[in-house]
């Protein structure tokens, strides 16, 4: 089992190891927050346990339009920070039509942060394949920190979603999950997912979700 | 002060303790649902809750940072929690609390890290004895690991009394109004390891050998408690693994 | 903050780091201290200091009052500070933040920790009547270290006290028993320096402060480490040690009060 650690454990002695969630000072890796230690010859990182979502580039997020502006639309993302979406990132957009004509408040999207600057602005883009307005499907909300366990190593859970249940699955990295399919079938995926959410620092996780399915979709036909 | 009352009897406190003895302390880690990190605490008599929310947005707005996050601290006595009913409220001593544990917090959260936000931590002091701003301190530093705030360390508290002319660990009421010094401490603690004072206050009368003494004493005080806050969250994640 | 002083912190640092500071003062040394008392006819007692450019009058009235109920033989002291807009740019009008409370429960601690009035000479008739001391702090003029100038003024001003028993119609009016001599002295700690009594201009550069007060014994009466930040241990033991020797220096003046 991985261990638990918590802000300012001493954790490596060479900073070229240093990875996400560890601080450096006078030459010592510490933790930076509460999370579990993963350590490899080349790296150590902690996986936290808890925490806001903080948006960083490249992230796909799950949002819910708070505002409609005269460029575009002020994006809620479950985190300290709010995002926006210029009307020019949305490519459904047409010039001289009304911006709530695409988009209006209490929407639901798929975005990607396209950028964030020193004092934490995001800006969202939905020019990627990934990204679409949420017009049916189900969201599922979990912690934040835990999502890294839903996508699974390479995308593992989520392939597993897709495979055994035809459940097509998007993880927003702010904790808001985008799940489409058959009605039973995304109610299994949901309870699966709350599995992990809780059972996260666990170890066999993937064997036990696996089978976890497998028995439901048995009792489901 | 009345000069009768005996607070050391035959090497042994009021409460039957040695010296150097910390009062009984339980500590519980994410006990709350509402908070993103939370702990309730005893130390004696003392009965604290602590909430961590953030960082969140700032309410109201004008008050963010641009580069930092700003960092709130709100030490509030129940009504109840005293012999005679306190007025709701903050008063002029809770203010003053409230503004150096702050500060012993802010010196080790990572506020850089989330401009124009609030770390807020709101402790409550449900049954006051001595030493409330201590246990205080204890709880809030447990809920800002708990929800999972990125931080140097940890700090931890406690207070050194005079107490009938002996340097004593963690005092009671009756030590505190009767004694001839208080001194709350808190130390910044990394990976098992006191580094600094991040919170320092003292009224009474100390000779400078005596002030040292009481660091000394303080350090082996928070030395003990620091264990039972790392317990406590060791305790919570664990007992989630099982489930 | 105030623009001029920002973009002064450079050079401020950069002499700091030289072991120099801008006014040319040493780094143990305190500015000009000057004491005028009986500035407020209609007070009790009352103090003008100036601390270099800073300027803070304390008033102390009296009233009969009741004890509290812990402590019915003896007087009460009540202490208070007011950060008046006049004083500078940045304070605003309006109940006492956060920092008046605690610039006044400072100077309190010292005057009351060191017993530096002998309450229990307060006390009129035991449960009933006893004197109440307001001391009240008053900024003028903060160039920094508002602190030290008003526990210098505070204890100034109740040397200056007389008890007005006369008006109340118990007695016969008498000077105030005051009996030690408490010295607040603030330190700021930068980069591992220490700088005593910081100016305004100093206190850009650095929010890390601790204030120490001593008697006429040498005894440490109160401490409060104000600010965010760490403190080392032998750190704290050096800003004791210039502590207790600067409140000796100005504890000389007072007595010339």
């Amino acid at each position: 089992m991985r261990s638990i650690v918590l802000p300012g454990d001493l954790i490596a002695t060479n900073p070229k190891v240093a990875g996400h969630g560890t601080y450096i000072e006078n030459g010592k890796v510490y933790a930076k927050f509460l999370g579990l230690l993963d350590k490899t010859d080349t790296q150590v990182r902690v996986i936290p346990l808890r925490g806001k979502y903080i948006p960083s580039a490249g992230d796909v997020v799950v949002g819910v339009v708070k505002e409609v502006t005269a460029h575009g639309w002020i994006v809620e993302i479950n985190s300290p920070y709010e995002a926006f979406l210029p009307s020019t990132e949305n490519p459904e957009y047409k010039p001289n039509k009304k911006l709530n004509e695409f988009l209006e408040v209490d929407d639901m999207i798929i975005a990607k942060i396209a950028n964030i600057d020193p004092k934490m602005r995001a800006t969202l883009t939905m020019k990627d394949r990934i990204c679409r307005p949420i017009r049916f499907g189900r969201i599922v909300v979990i912690n934040p920190a835990r999502v890294p366990r839903v996508i699974g190593k390479k995308g593992s859970m989520i392939k597993l979603f897709k495979n055994e249940l035809g459940v097509q699955v998007v993880v927003g990295q702010n904790g808001l999950i985008w799940l489409s399919g058959d009605r039973r079938k995304v109610n299994v995926v949901e309870e699966a997912i709350y599995i992990i959410e809780r059972e996260a620092h666990t170890e066999g996780l993937t064997d036990r979700i696996t089978e976890f399915i497998k028995r439901r979709k048995a009792e489901n036909e | 002060m009345s000069e009768d009352i005996k607070l050391i009897v035959n090497g042994k406190r009021i409460d039957g303790r040695a010296f150097d003895e910390l009062r009984n302390i339980r500590i519980e880690a994410g006990v709350l649902k509402n908070a993103d990190g939370s702990c309730y605490l005893e130390m004696g008599r003392n009965k604290i809750m602590a909430a961590v929310y953030g960082p969140r947005k700032v309410q109201p707005r004008h008050l963010a940072d641009p580069v930092k996050a700003i960092v709130r601290y709100r030490y509030n006595m129940a009504p109840f929690s005293v012999e005679e009913r306190k007025r709701p409220g903050p008063d002029r001593r809770s203010v003053e609390i409230s503004k150096v544990s702050r500060e012993a917090l802010e010196s080790i959260i990572m506020t850089e890290l989330f401009p124009r936000s609030s770390i807020d931590i709101f402790v409550e002091v449900l049954q006051a004895d001595a030493g409330s701003r201590t246990a205080c301190l204890n709880a809030a530093s447990v809920a800002l690991v708990d929800a999972g705030i990125p931080m140097r360390g940890i700090i931890t508290s406690v207070a050194v009394a005079k107490v009938d002319g002996h340097i004593v660990l963690d005092p009671v009421k009756e030590e505190d109004n009767f004694g001839e010094a208080d001194i709350p401490f808190a130390f910044f603690i990394r990976n098992g390891k006191i580094e600094s004072i991040a919170l320092l206050q003292m009224d009474g009368k100390l000779t400078k050998n005596e002030l040292i003494e009481a660091v000394k004493l303080a350090k082996k005080g928070v030395m003990e408690i620091y264990k039972l806050q790392r317990e406590a969250i060791m305790k919570k994640y664990i007992v989630e693994d099982v489930e | 903050m105030n623009i001029i002083t920002d973009v002064r912190k450079d050079y401020i640092l950069s002499k700091i780091r030289d072991g120099e500071r801008v006014d040319g003062r040493a780094f143990d040394e305190f500015r000009k201290i000057e004491i005028e008392t009986g500035v407020i006819e209609k007070a009790e007692g009352s103090a003008l200091v100036k601390l270099g450019n800073t300027q803070v009058i304390v008033g102390v009235k009296m009233q009969v009052g009741e004890p509290f109920p812990d402590s019915p033989d003896k007087g009460i002291i009540i202490t208070n500070a007011e950060l008046v807009p006049l004083a500078s740019p940045i304070f605003e009008p309006g109940p006492p933040d956060e920092n008046s409370i605690e610039l006044a429960r400072v100077v309190d601690r010292g005057i009351r920790e060191s017993e530096a009035i002998d309450l229990s000479k307060l006390c009129i008739e035991e449960g009933k009547k006893v004197w109440i001391i307001f001391i009240d702090i008053h900024a003028l003029d903060d160039d920094g270290n508002l602190l030290d100038a008003s526990a210098i003024a505070a204890i100034s001003a109740l040397l200056n006290t007389r008890v007005p028993a006369e008006r109340f119609g118990v007695g016969e009016d008498f000077p105030l028993p005051v009996r030690n001599l408490p010295v607040a002295v603030t330190s700021m700690i930068i980069e591992d320096k220490i700088l005593v009594d910081p100016s305004k201009d100093e206190k850009s550069v650095s929010n890390s402060f601790i204030t120490i007060t001593t008697d006429v014994d040498d005894n440490i009466v109160s401490i409060q480490k104000s600010g965010s930040y760490l403190l080392k241990e032998e750190k704290f033991y050096e800003v004791l040690d210039i502590s207790i020797e600067k409140a000796r220096e100005i504890r000389e003046l007072l007595k010339e009060v």
